[in-house]
């Protein structure tokens, strides 16, 4: 084996581009290309996360319509503004966290001390993603919260111009029932999904370096 | 300044194009994932090149961008066939003199050392570029003894994959 290995090793010296040789003017149009590196992706898609729910407060409804008057009418509002601020205090921090860990990535350093660091800054995303899919699902049990202790939550909702008085309380209270259940379902059902999506997408575009990470640190154990 | 910088790359990646090309070869199937991947290993190059010093030379600093690209960031474009004939680009075998038996030995090694996984291949890369264990280690972050560990099971799996 050893003699082959050598005899490879003399061919290999001797190995001559098998490619088309690249001329001068292939390799400088090739210099202001876009890259498509893994660490490229991971930012990209970080970018992504962070600004499509916020595409959310584009949408008129949202701020003039009838989601704000409901949670109002619901004593939601307060809670909902000392919670969005808490929120975005967190989410400038973690934009702060992932650019110092995006910055130490260099391609220069060597293999197994890029892989550690791409997987560093891949963690604080995933970290990212786990608050914003708590704050998520929060949102949501806020909302059954506050359904529940609100006793006059079916007027709130304006029911097709029926006078109330005229549904049995028993009724009532089944509405009430089934809409929490309803707005838990769904949150959770939501969060999931989600949730899954991100995983899958960040499980498929690291999986070979993952795999590769864990050959060479099964080698230093 | 820049475009002296520019034309100061590329001119040195030219004359050593062969180096990106092997890694290439190495680790794709085909044409279209050799010329992607040279690419990024290109932009990769350029994008570290102004802190690149001249104190070492330039062949040297490649070998590590270049493997890094292939083994770490590298990720292909577009979802490629795997086909039958994954060899349309392969090593050209350059025995001296014609010897049948010499050539059928080394097709079947560079078939063999096609088979082995990214970091395998990175060290059998080094190794055959006549790089010492000191410079492996370096490169791929593990110890020296590793490396030279790592180097023997990599021998033996090509054994294996020979005379199975």
């Amino acid at each position: 084996m050893m003699d082959e290995l050598e005899l490879l090793k003399k061919d290999w010296q001797k190995q001559d581009v098998v490619h088309p040789k690249l001329s001068y003017n292939d390799i400088h149009g090739m210099l202001w290309k876009k890259s498509f590196s893994i660490v490229k992706w991971i930012f990209l898609i970080s970018l992504i996360e962070l600004i499509v729910p916020h595409f959310i407060y584009l949408f008129p409804s949202v701020w003039q319509g009838d989601g704000n008057v409901l949670y109002k009418n619901l004593g939601l509002a307060n809670p909902l503004l000392v919670l969005s601020v808490i929120y975005y205090v967190v989410v400038l921090y973690f934009i702060f966290q992932f650019y110092q860990r995006y910055k130490e990535i260099s391609v220069l350093d060597n293999a197994r001390s890029l892989m550690a660091k791409i997987i560093r800054t891949r963690k604080t995303v995933k970290n990212y993603i786990f608050f914003s899919l708590t704050m998520f699902l929060m949102m949501f049990m806020a909302v059954v919260f506050y359904i529940y202790i609100n006793d006059d939550f079916i007027n709130t909702l304006e029911l097709s111009g029926k006078d109330i008085s005229e549904i049995s309380k028993e009724k009532l209270e089944n509405i009430k029932f089934l809409s929490m259940l309803i707005v838990a379902a769904a949150g959770v059902a939501m969060t999931l999904l989600i949730g899954f999506i991100y995983f899958l997408l960040y499980g498929l575009l690291l999986k070979r370096l993952n795999r590769n990470y864990q050959e060479l640190k099964r080698l230093e154990v | 300044m820049s475009k002296e910088l520019e034309h100061n790359f590329v001119t040195e990646l030219e004359s050593n194009q062969n180096i990106v090309h092997k890694v290439c070869t190495l680790y794709t199937n085909d044409r279209d994932a050799h010329n992607d991947l040279f690419q990024e290993i290109t932009i990769q190059l350029w994008k570290a090149y102004p802190k690149f010093r001249g104190d070492a030379k330039f062949s040297t600093w490649m070998y590590r961008v270049a493997l890094n690209t292939a083994i770490t960031l590298y990720r292909k474009s577009k979802k490629r066939v795997k086909t039958l004939h994954d060899d349309t680009i392969f090593f050209k075998i350059k025995a001296d003199e014609y010897d049948p038996t010499e050539e059928e030995q080394l097709t079947l090694m560079y078939k063999a050392v096609k088979q082995l996984n990214d970091i395998d291949k990175a060290l059998v890369f080094l190794f055959l570029e006549d790089k010492n264990y000191s410079e492996i280690s370096e490169t791929l972050g593990i110890s020296e003894v590793n490396a030279r560990v790592k180097m023997n099971r990599i021998k033996n799996k090509l054994r294996t994959i020979l005379n199975p």
